[in-house]
């Protein structure tokens, strides 16, 4: 546990350094709000009903982006390699990167979200709202980690990424979706799909931490 | 015991082609023929003896590919990556065949070609899963172990969502039928009960002899790297 | 209800798929065979080239037969 602190520190660290990657990946989430708002015209409607989607398409988009991002300096470098051949273990070390990529993905979503406030004159910061965003963050990003982890050596990944992680995220995407809806009060009751949202970031964080070190080793 | 495995193993280039014909012969005569015709639905009602156990038959074939993913991932050999891979191919073969006879199905019994309904929902996004996994291990080489890893974390992943995928569309959206052999009442038919039968036994020869040929071919493409390399060597040398 | 078109259009849509693939993958498995034949004869060759040029029989330094890439 202490190990799995000290590589997110270092991943933190490294995330910094590498500040340009996750801004890229703040302004390409900016950028399909935007793009959004102009396709739906969102400016003039009720735009309630489709603000969950919208909110949600930009946040898997934009997490399997960075996630694909956040991995290739190490790739490149080569640096990864010598962190496997480090005495942390590596459920530690997977648990640190995605605990890094948690981090920095909400705090894009959360700018997100105070732009969508603003742009669509809808209150989106609430205790309740928070809390699905961050479930569904967790749920998400073990598998977009441990996709790209494994993924940083094929060819064409940027493409392939999407490709791949999308069809598995559904079921996470309907949950936070359907969450979202309700607690903005276009439908009643947030429980089920938060039990959703639940059951899904305990699934992909648990089978994530256990295929890592499997398919890892060498 | 693993002789006898292996034995049976081989029968599947002498056995499998005949019976999977005559068992596939034995279903076309029985759907078209011998089952009575449905009341409600009509003549399109048949397509149920290829339709339903094409379906049993993805599940079966992607339960395959889970397995052998695991095994790419425990013992590190790469016939396994070769049977994940053809067994996935036709998984993902069958998944077409059960949306595209469905949606025929569906356009006189619903109106429709298509709806978001919770079982053709989760099928199509198991043919997108699992087409997406194909493209993943097209792109590399077949003896390339870190590729067939990554196949092996998408095989496992993917099976393992699928009770998610169903839990979510079901809640989601819900229009399909229950399956009829599955209730109650009413019960199907004899006759359409035994041809229902053949047709599993033809569909799943069908798919067994179908997942020989395509592992076969992936076994031969990694033998072919091994002898380009052992040519390469050579002339090299 | 009249509906048989439907019914052969099933049936017709299902059968071609199946035979295309299996000619796709008969095709496939062949051209591999004569590729795998083609490269393994010329492997030989070139070994029996070297054995007579140099007086033995060379044998591959991992001692699988050739194309073995298990």
């Amino acid at each position: 546990m202490s190990l799995a602190w000290v590589v997110m520190q270092k991943d933190l660290r490294l995330a910094w350094r590498n500040r340009t990657a996750w801004l890229s990946a703040g302004a390409f989430a900016t950028i399909s709000v935007l793009i959004y708002s102009f396709a739906f015209d969102l400016a003039t409607r009720d735009v309630r009903p489709l603000l969950p989607g919208v909110l949600w398409t930009t946040f898997l988009f934009a997490g399997v982006f960075a996630a694909g991002q956040s991995f290739q300096h190490e790739a490149d470098e080569g640096t990864f390699d010598a962190v496997l051949l480090s005495p942390a273990s590596p459920t530690a070390i997977f648990f640190g990167k995605a605990a890094s990529n948690l981090i920095a993905l909400l705090v894009i979503e959360c700018s997100q979200l105070v732009l969508a406030t603003i742009l669509f004159n809808t209150a989106l910061i609430s205790a309740e709202l928070l809390a699905i965003v961050f479930v569904g963050t967790v749920g998400y990003v073990s598998l977009t980690t441990l996709l790209s982890i494994m993924g940083s050596r094929v060819r064409s990944r940027a493409v392939l990424l999407p490709v791949l992680s999308m069809p598995l995220l559904i079921p996470l995407l309907i949950g936070a979706v359907r969450a979202t809806g309700a607690s903005l009060g276009i439908e009643a009751g947030t429980a089920p799909w938060m039990l959703l949202l639940a059951v899904f970031a305990l699934w992909s964080t648990l089978i994530s931490a256990l295929l890592f070190p499997v398919a890892v080793e060498r | 015991m693993t002789a006898l495995a292996l034995r049976l193993l081989n029968l599947r280039w002498t056995v499998l082609p005949p019976a999977t014909g005559i068992a596939m012969m034995a279903m076309i005569v029985g759907a078209l023929v011998a089952a009575p015709r449905e009341i409600i639905e009509g003549e399109v009602q048949r397509l149920m003896y290829i339709h339903v156990p094409s379906a049993i038959a993805t599940y079966g074939a992607f339960f395959i590919t889970f397995v052998a993913s695991i095994m790419v991932l425990w013992k590190r050999d790469m016939r396994w990556d070769a049977l994940a891979r053809g067994s996935a191919q036709v998984g993902v073969l069958f998944t077409a065949l059960v949306l595209l006879s469905g949606a025929i199905w569906g356009r006189p019994i619903w109106g429709v070609y298509w709806t978001w309904d919770a079982r053709l929902t989760t099928t199509l996004i198991l043919f997108l899963i699992y087409s997406a996994y194909l493209l993943a291990r097209a792109i590399s080489d077949s003896t390339d172990e870190q590729a067939a890893r990554y196949a092996a974390v998408i095989g496992i992943v993917g099976f393992l969502d699928v009770p998610l995928i169903q839990m979510s569309v079901r809640w989601w959206r819900t229009l399909h039928p229950q399956p009829i052999i599955f209730t109650t009442k009413p019960a199907l038919p004899g006759e359409m009960l035994i041809v229902l039968l053949i047709g599993f036994v033809a569909v799943f020869l069908l798919a067994a002899w179908l997942i020989s040929l395509s592992t076969e071919t992936e076994r031969l493409h990694q033998r072919l790297a091994g002898v380009r390399a052992g040519v390469d060597r050579h002339e090299g040398a | 209800m009249d509906n048989i078109e439907y019914l052969f259009a099933g049936f017709a849509v299902v059968w071609a798929c199946i035979f295309i693939y299996l000619l796709l993958l008969q095709g496939r498995l062949r051209s591999l065979q004569n590729e795998i034949e083609r490269l393994e004869e010329r492997l030989e060759e070139a070994d029996r080239a070297s054995a007579r040029q140099l007086g033995f029989k060379r044998v591959r330094q991992d001692g699988t037969p050739p194309g073995d890439t298990r």
